[in-house]
């Protein structure tokens, strides 16, 4: 991309930045719609608990993202490093010592500060991948230069999926992402979504084979069943996944309204979470669903557009990155949650609850605002 | 191009949403629904029963239920021991309850309505008072093995109560609300509401004064006599319609689980025999020997086979042989010379053993089919026990002799008066019966009950000389302690040996009817096991007297000025 020193106006993403703020007020919209009458069950009364605690660490984010917005994204580039030997310190730490939630270690906190280390990772990844691309250079193609980058993300990965699969997978598709953007040589990468997709097709039958030559577990394989017919399982591995279906069949075209959902009173468990795009789906209809997958539409739309009018290739790559790791979340988040493909707890981002995850994405936002404030508008 | 890909994944993803919320939404929101719904019934108020003028004979009374919502209570203590105190139970109960996690605990059933409000007008917090319907039945003991009673569930158990619940208890109506995960109720949200439909009132032919004094009078003679029980039926013989049904000892149908007498020294017997036996109903569920009182069958018979004419004579030396079997009349020396009229006024055995035997075996089967008294009355009253009979093919002359006078078989005392009454009426067999009409609480719909009669059974003028011949006996015969001056009063008594012979114990029994020459009223009473004197006629024909005094004259049959008894007299 060819420079020009003269002073021109600077480029600021005021669509994504619009979007954002629109997702956010929307899902703490919904959190309180999806989760007030549990929490007034459970919180005294207090029907908003889950809002009000989402809406602080979302204005803080907020903040955090303007902050970040307005500074050189190259700047933090520089600590990539260290951001990947934090990460490491913080998995193992959290995998020896972290708050046991519903029999999974995901937390690392003190006192009542707590947060999932794994949003840290992603975030990590991206930005250690970027640098790292740019570093290699044309490396990229060879298999040294790959074998770098899979030495970065895959042990994280792996370390975070130990306790959360679904989060390892969303890192390693990062890694995948970034690295098919920046390689020229493509048909390898799409050979292997290809593969995947086949896999995905054959899941019951490959499974069952695994199964019998004992590589998958049997409850790993009942996973796969639960998918294949979640009405077959109603009360053991289905549950979830039939409630959230009841929820969006109960929806229809237009929903029953905003705040009007049964399925959240209970029904469906922690509706404000991994769920709450089903609630989505019964209180506002398949209108109201298709409205939310257009807006992430026009995110990632917008992510595009910064990222080709990038000034670098790292600037351009953390941007993809992002991409990735909001698209992931989404696809992956609806497919579930549609059963699609079989359950794993992944959220929705800026919609879903998460204090951790709503603070990094506010970050991750901030970073992509960053890149496209560094475009240099012709006049 | 990842753009693209994701894009493409996105727009899949919505097409499968669009069929999940467009081509499955109806499966999916149907099997939503049905996990969210839940049923609260409405109990309906169960019909009512009246009594042939319209008196209230069951009805239903508002009773509470109360319990508690453990989590809405806010003050435990205050709670214990307000119910505790309000409704005399033990506060350790009731805390108990208070404190179970649960959605609703009852904390007592069937609490009078005025306590009920009394508590709600309390206001505590997470105290839940639900109205209820209980059967309450205003006379107490009246015709309670008539009438039944009715279970938790406002089911009839025994008596009509069971016989005509289709009719009585109504439609629960349904408020189909919807409920979270944990079954709690959601406020506000949207109710569907069937409304309950009453169940039917049901008019029975009882008549209240006529069962009230007839109860009396039998409970009179209980006593006198120290009688185990004593069963009066009070019918219409041209119609079947009953009238009253005494069988003393009755029970409280208010409280019918207590026993009405303390059970007897060593019985081995449980308590649920113990009540069963309460609860029987000796007129309809047991059966008897019913001696001299059946001579009016073998009567009729004899006459409608033209076997026998009144003027026909008999001698009676005190016994009569059949094959080897030398059988008494109760009269030891013998009534000598008598004509049959005679024989039926003295209730001599050998005359009925005469006309017995010259009938046949099969000319009496065929008589005893044709009269109805095979198998049961048809009385719309559950439990009905059916006759105990010989087999034709076992029966032999001596069996003939014994069942010509009333032995060695047995039928319900109902089985007796509605055969009489066939006999008396014209010859038409009736079906004996309670319940006249049902009709919805609204009186929109009303539904006439309808009873089978056999025409026929005997001819007008058998009918027309057993009338003779009974009145007969009252006026100049065994029964004549059952004659009121002023009415013609028909009858026959009875007192039969119970099985085993040995024990000496008795029936007595006498059966009435009046007016002698259209009856419009018959009445048998049966006195079981009575002590010191045990003839029929001596102890039953006066309860029968007695009763016909006072519900004559209240069933608008007038006392005539002058015996004019044999002026109309015609001969069969």
């Amino acid at each position: 991309m060819p420079k020009y020193k003269k002073r021109s106006k600077r480029f600021y993403d005021y669509s994504l930045l619009f979007a954002i703020v629109f997702l956010t007020i929307f899902g703490l919209v919904m959190i309180y719609s999806a989760s007030s009458y549990t929490a007034q069950l459970n919180y005294d009364g207090n029907a908003a608990y889950f809002m009000t605690r989402q809406g602080a660490i979302a204005m803080g984010g907020f903040v955090l993202m303007i902050m970040v917005s307005k500074m050189d994204y190259h700047w933090y580039a520089r600590f990539s490093g260290l951001a990947i030997l934090v990460s490491w310190v913080l998995m193992i730490a959290v995998s020896l010592v972290g708050r046991e939630v519903n029999g999974k270690k995901r937390w690392l906190g003190v006192g009542p500060v707590s947060f999932q280390p794994t949003e840290l990772v992603k975030i990590t990844v991206i930005v250690a991948m970027a640098a790292l691309i740019t570093r290699i250079g044309r490396d990229v193609d060879r298999p040294a230069g790959i074998a770098r980058a899979v030495l970065i993300t895959i042990p994280l990965a792996g370390i975070v999926a130990a306790n959360n699969l679904s989060s390892g997978i969303i890192i390693a598709g990062i890694g995948f992402v970034m690295m098919f953007v920046a390689s020229r040589k493509k048909l390898i990468y799409a050979g292997c979504v290809a593969l995947g997709a086949t896999a995905m097709i054959f899941a019951g039958p490959i499974g069952n084979f695994l199964t019998k030559i004992k590589i998958l577990k049997p409850y790993q394989m009942n996973r796969i069943n639960v998918w294949l017919d979640p009405e077959a399982y109603p009360t053991t591995g289905g549950y979830q996944v039939l409630q959230g279906l009841y929820a969006i069949g109960s929806g229809g075209l237009f929903g029953k309204g905003l705040g009007e959902s049964i399925q959240k009173l209970g029904f469906v468990p922690e509706a404000q979470n991994d769920m709450i795009f089903s609630i989505i789906c019964e209180e506002l209809g398949l209108f109201g669903a298709v409205s939310v997958i257009l807006i992430f539409m026009f995110m990632i739309y917008r992510f595009m557009l910064i990222a080709g009018n990038a000034p670098d290739l790292f600037g351009a790559l953390i941007v993809v990155g992002v991409m990735a790791h909001i698209a992931i979340q989404v696809i992956l988040n609806i497919a579930v949650v549609t059963n699609t493909i079989p359950n794993t707890g992944i959220t929705l981002p800026f919609i879903s609850y998460g204090g951790t995850s709503i603070l990094f994405l506010m970050v991750e936002m901030g970073m992509v605002l960053s890149v496209s404030n560094q475009i240099k508008l012709e006049k | 191009m990842v753009c693209l890909l994701s894009c493409l994944l996105m727009i899949g993803l919505t097409g499968r949403l669009f069929f999940l919320m467009v081509f499955r939404s109806q499966h999916y929101s149907q099997m939503a629904e049905d996990l969210h719904q839940r049923e609260r019934t409405i109990k309906a108020a169960r019909g009512r029963i009246l009594d042939r003028n319209g008196t209230v004979i069951a009805t239903n009374r508002t009773v509470c239920t109360i319990s508690v919502i453990h989590n809405q209570i806010t003050d435990p203590d205050q709670v214990v021991t307000a119910l505790s105190e309000a409704l005399g139970l033990e506060a350790e109960d009731v805390r108990k309850k208070v404190e179970k996690y649960s959605a609703r605990e009852i904390v007592a059933v069937n609490v009078d309505k005025k306590l009920g409000d009394e508590i709600r007008g309390r206001h505590l917090d997470g105290v839940k008072v639900d109205e209820d319907y209980k059967r309450y039945y205003p006379y107490g003991s009246l015709a309670s093995k008539v009438l039944g009673f009715t279970g938790g569930d406002n089911q009839g158990i025994i008596g009509l109560e069971v016989k005509y619940e289709s009719y009585l208890k109504g439609t629960n109506g349904l408020i189909l609300t919807q409920a979270d995960a944990a079954g709690v109720e959601i406020e506000n949200a949207f109710e569907d509401r069937v409304e309950p439909v009453p169940g039917a009132d049901l008019t029975i032919s009882l008549d209240l004064n006529i069962q009230t004094y007839a109860q009396q009078a039998a409970l009179k003679v209980m006593e006198e006599k120290e009688a185990k029980r004593v069963s009066v039926i009070v019918m219409n013989p041209q119609n079947g319609e009953v009238l009253a049904m005494v069988n003393v000892p009755e029970f409280d149908l208010n409280d019918p689980f207590t026993l009405n007498m303390e059970p007897e020294e060593g019985s081995t017997a449980s308590r649920q025999d113990l009540l069963n036996q309460m609860w029987r109903n000796p007129a309809i569920n047991d059966t008897y020997e019913p001696g001299s009182t059946f001579k009016v069958i073998t009567a009729a018979a004899g006459l409608e086979a033209g076997v026998v004419k009144l003027e026909d004579t008999f001698s009676c030396p005190g016994f009569r042989i059949v094959e080897d079997r030398k059988i008494r009349c109760h009269k030891v020396g013998g009534h000598g010379s008598e004509t049959f009229l005679q024989g039926a006024m003295n209730s001599c055995n050998p005359v009925f053993i005469d006309v017995g035997q010259r009938l046949g075996v099969d000319r009496y089967y065929q008589y005893f089919t044709q009269f109805g008294l095979f198998g049961k009355t048809g009385i719309d009253l559950p439990g009905e026990a059916a006759t105990i009979m010989h087999k034709k093919e076992n029966m032999g002359l001596v069996e003939l002799a014994t069942v010509s006078f009333g032995q060695s078989f047995q039928i319900t005392p109902l089985q007796l008066i509605t055969t009489a009454s066939s006999i008396i009426n014209g010859g038409n067999r009736v079906t004996p019966h309670f319940a006249i009409q049902a009709s919805s609480a609204d009186k929109t719909r009303v539904h006439r009950f309808s009873y089978p009669v056999k025409e026929g059974i005997v001819s007008a003028q058998t009918s027309q000389t057993m009338r003779y011949i009974l009145e007969k006996v009252v006026s100049e015969g065994s029964g004549k302690k059952a004659s009121l001056p002023g009415y013609k009063i028909g009858g026959k008594t009875a007192t039969s040996e119970k099985l085993p012979r040995s024990l000496k114990k008795y029936i007595s029994s006498f059966m009435g009817f009046a007016p002698a020459d259209d009856p419009k009223v018959i009445a048998l009473i049966t006195i079981d096991e009575p002590t010191g004197v045990y003839y029929g006629g001596t102890i039953a024909a006066p309860v029968i007297a007695d009763l016909f005094e006072n519900i004559l004259p209240y069933l608008g049959i007038e006392a005539e000025q002058e015996e004019t008894v044999s002026a109309f007299r015609i001969y069969g």
